[in-house]
């Protein structure tokens, strides 16, 4: 499983980032992207000490100054479950496809394939 | 590849730029190393009393701050009491 993947599945779920330097954001995750910066919504930040804390409506996150991610529990047999749901509805989509048509892939024929041309014998 | 995909499933130590100790199952990993671990427990170290293990779940560790990943043998790790161990932390990274 893609850690992207998961981070994308923990869409407002609640989670705690640490940061390099140690501070950290408890709050409920609005937006991610590739870079894995991100914003939360209702956060309590609180320094690296951990003797001072901040409350913030909403924050954004640099990726690149985030050190681990820590989400709920639920969501890795959630993103579990839905990953085999896709490969579950990919297989039957190509499946009724290959029934269908009865051909397989498309093309030439392999290479030493006689191509036969009519050999009908006409008497 | 040689790469993490012999770890997936398999109960691993990591250990991060900062020094910390962490065991957990490995769920997943990117191109980047990141990292996925399930049922994930902190190993802390001191001289004063036996190793902690504190219990911290699912986790995504970024790549770049991953300095060692390891396959833990379980039943090695199994025999050995953590109450009984003291050692010094690991010191985060210098640059």
């Amino acid at each position: 499983m893609l850690p992207l993947s998961l981070l994308n599945a923990a869409q407002n779920k609640p989670m705690l980032v640490e940061l390099k330097n140690g501070e950290t954001f408890n709050g409920h995750l609005v937006n991610c992207d590739n870079f894995m910066n991100i914003t939360l919504r209702e956060v309590y930040q609180t320094s690296a000490e951990g003797d001072r804390f901040w409350k913030l409506k909403e924050c954004y996150i640099r990726g690149s100054t985030i050190k681990y991610l820590r989400v709920p529990d639920t969501l890795l047999d959630a993103v579990k479950e839905e990953q085999n749901r896709a490969r579950e509805a990919g297989r039957s989509a190509r499946g009724s496809h290959v029934s269908g048509t009865g051909a397989r892939g498309r093309g030439a024929p392999p290479r030493g394939t006689p191509v036969v041309q009519s050999r009908e014998v006409y008497i | 590849m040689a790469g993490l995909q012999p770890y997936v499933d398999h109960r691993v130590l990591l250990i991060l730029q900062d020094g910390r100790a962490i065991v957990g199952v490995m769920a997943g990993f990117d191109q980047k190393s990141n990292v996925v671990l399930s049922d994930t427990k902190e190993r802390v170290y001191s001289m004063e009393e036996g190793v902690e293990e504190i219990p911290l779940g699912l986790y995504l560790v970024k790549g770049d701050q991953i300095v060692l990943i390891g396959e833990l043998d379980e039943a090695a790790d199994k025999a050995v009491d953590l109450s009984t161990i003291r050692a010094e932390p690991l010191p985060p990274i210098r640059y």
